[in-house]
């Protein structure tokens, strides 16, 4: 185990290596350049290699030719970045193309605020393209050393389901300086839970076989099995057909592929105080679950019973933590409210469900302390200039 | 089905679905026969096309591995291949104009900046045909489509003196030809040269729409007006009249003069990592 003082641009960039990606192609944005700058460093000496899009769209078109010619290849942006993926994404998606997709999120709409952390894209990474019939697998880490692991793991999900994984990041976890061990061989891999899936190649002849089942092996082009993808419906042996019972089959797949092994995700997720059925749930993922963590343990000590249950895997939603009737508070980096959203949703009518957000900057845990205790009394969550709203 | 289709393409592709009359055929049987005087068995070539007629209408019809990729990008999903497959499996692409010189002019452009060897047959129909006939960018000033029934007056990429094969010259492209379908043997040389090129080839070549082009444009969709309007607008290069609109023949040849794309990156990486190593 090698220790460094780094940021999380490095400790993705080690991950995705150590998980076997061998293809990177970027386009420089602020706060994931640094991967791409990383990556262009470390592919060469591993024999890999870096490429640069003419945007971020191509970017991702790379990966997916350098994917569908046997790479492990992957991509990172910001939410700029993340939009042109849109037309690749969908494509990846339909020909089920392992990829991994790093997105580090910062304040929009359009550019925004740039050095600064957001969480404005919950929804925009479930629907990341167009047309739905589709399922996503989207991952959150909350810190660098996280990010590694998750990069490995989003690999290791892309093989096993054959598509794309996004793991969704923000700009305090890729451009924070953070304590990061890197493990050096493959005992030191298995101790920290990393999992590794080797690219395999499918020999077809039915490339898209109607089933939900996993670990069939990708579509990979040039070692002449008359391996097919296209843009369109395919067929099973993937010729092109305009029927919708043929659509309605690979829609099923790519939907229930990932939703019926759920099993895969079920221990991704982090739960804080939780043993004693708590009296009020706090929900977040990625960076804001660092703060509302050292919150709950400080209400702790106040005698506030509250817990804290942090979300990794966000899509497939994990509904089964919200089937207990509860209150909850969603704590998220944007001022709209997303994940608060499928909380609601999850949590049913009966469970009382609140939200605080800011974004570009992190709550306070005072803040957050005083939101518990409001909720937890019963009075309505005082409007703090912009900052705090109940939504 | 004859000798080249039983060897080359699957018999559930062929006879395409095209429309009667449709010239995309003849371009698509020059490809074959190019692949096939070159020597090439099924096995050396992956196949990938583009969206509309004549991305749809050639998909799946290579017997070996093929691919359609959403409409523009293809050139950078094969851009991505050509690094992935070894140097001499062969990336053909039948694109149509819309797709090569509109939406995905910018990844073309950067196909030809690296010089990455694939060899791209760009099919004109001169507009978007197969969303019922839409002037593109390669349309004859003054043509009627469902788009321009005025008449196109728009510049675009083949009016007022401008040559869109000028700029795939200048993004660095190494070997350039163009034709119209109905120049037979010497379509076949062109693609043969182009494949042979290791490099960014493109061959465009204006091939007969009767359904959609010639029906507004023409008034007709009789395959021989539309056959005989386009030779009429066609000359060999250097035999151009003043009615020409397309010169035909060998455009450019800069075959194997410049570093090949894939070749480049794999030198490079492996010289990093042998001086990283040590």
């Amino acid at each position: 185990m090698k220790r460094y003082l780094e940021t999380g641009n490095f400790a993705i960039t080690e991950g995705a290596i150590l998980a076997g990606c061998r293809f990177f192609a970027g386009y420089p944005i602020t706060p994931a350049t640094e991967i791409a700058e990383a990556m262009s460093r470390r592919l060469p000496q591993v024999g890999g290699i870096y490429l640069q899009g003419e945007d971020e769209c191509a970017a991702l078109h790379l990966c997916i030719g350098a994917s569908l010619g046997g790479y492990k290849a992957m991509t990172a942006t910001s939410g700029p970045g993340y939009i042109l993926y849109a037309d690749p994404y969908g494509w990846a998606i339909g020909c089920e193309i392992p990829l991994v997709i790093l997105n580090s999120g910062r304040v929009g709409p359009v550019s925004g605020i740039t050095g600064a952390p957001g969480q404005g894209e919950f929804y925009l990474t479930r629907y990341p393209t167009q047309g739905g019939n589709y399922e996503t697998i989207v991952l959150a880490p909350n810190s660098a050393q996280e990010a590694m692991a998750i990069t490995v793991e989003a690999f290791y999900l892309s093989e096993r389901f054959r598509t794309p994984v996004t793991v969704l990041a923000d700009q305090l976890i890729t451009d924070g300086f953070e304590d990061i061990s890197v493990p050096e061989n493959e005992d030191e891999m298995k101790d920290m839970g990393f999992r590794i899936w080797p690219r395999k190649i499918n020999r077809g002849p039915n490339f898209y076989p109607p089933t939900d089942e996993i670990d069939i092996p990708p579509v990979v082009l040039g070692h002449n099995t008359g391996a097919l993808c296209s843009d369109w419906t395919p067929t099973e042996e993937g010729y092109d057909i305009e029927e919708v019972e043929a659509h309605h089959k690979h829609a099923h797949r790519l939907i229930y592929k990932i939703r019926n092994h759920r099993e895969l995700f079920s221990h991704l997720h982090e739960k804080k105080f939780m043993d004693d059925d708590p009296d009020l749930i706090v929900v977040s993922y990625g960076t804001p679950s660092r703060v509302v963590n050292t919150a709950v343990a400080r209400a702790r000590q106040e005698g506030l019973k509250v817990g804290a249950l942090r979300l990794i895997n966000l899509w497939p939603f994990p509904d089964e933590h919200f089937q207990k009737r509860n209150k909850y508070l969603v704590v998220e980096l944007n001022w709209d409210g997303q994940l608060v959203r499928e909380v609601q949703r999850a949590a049913g009518k009966d469970s009382e469900v609140h939200f605080t957000g800011c974004c570009g900057e992190l709550p306070t845990v005072n803040d957050l302390i005083e939101i518990f205790e409001k909720i937890l009394k019963g009075q309505p969550l005082a409007r703090k200039g912009w900052q705090l709203e109940e939504w | 089905m004859d000798y080249l289709a039983r060897k080359y393409l699957r018999p559930r592709k062929i006879p395409s679905t095209a429309c009667s009359g449709c010239g995309l055929g003849i371009n698509h049987k020059a490809v074959v026969q190019a692949i096939y005087e070159l020597g090439l068995e099924v096995e050396d070539v992956v196949w990938g096309t583009s969206i509309g007629c004549a991305g749809r209408q050639t998909f799946g019809t290579w017997k070996g591995d093929g691919f359609a990729g959403t409409h523009g990008r293809v050139y950078a999903i094969a851009r991505g291949l050509r690094l992935a497959l070894p140097p001499e499996k062969k990336i053909i692409l039948t694109v149509g104009d819309g797709d090569a010189f509109g939406i995905g002019l910018l990844h073309l452009i950067h196909a030809a900046r690296c010089n990455a060897d694939l060899t791209v047959i760009v099919n004109d129909n001169l507009g978007y045909m197969s969303t019922g006939g839409q002037y593109g960018w390669t349309t004859p000033y003054g043509s009627k489509t469902d788009s321009s029934p005025y008449g196109m007056f728009e510049q675009n990429l083949m009016s007022e003196g401008m040559d869109v094969l000028n700029i795939l010259r200048y993004a660095g492209a190494t070997f350039l030809a163009r034709h119209v379908s109905m120049d037979g043997y010497r379509v076949v040389e062109s693609i043969k040269k182009g494949i042979q090129n290791r490099g960014f080839s493109l061959i465009h070549i204006i091939y007969p729409c009767p359904t959609n082009f010639g029906s507004r444009e023409l008034g007709t969709r009789s395959p021989l007006k539309i056959y005989k309007w386009i030779e009429s607008k066609a000359a060999p290069l250097g035999e151009e009249k003043e009615e020409t609109l397309w010169a035909t023949g060998i455009y450019y040849d800069a075959s194997n003069s410049r570093p090949e794309f894939s070749e480049t990156i794999r030198k490079n990486i492996e010289r990093i990592r042998r001086s990283t190593a040590a």
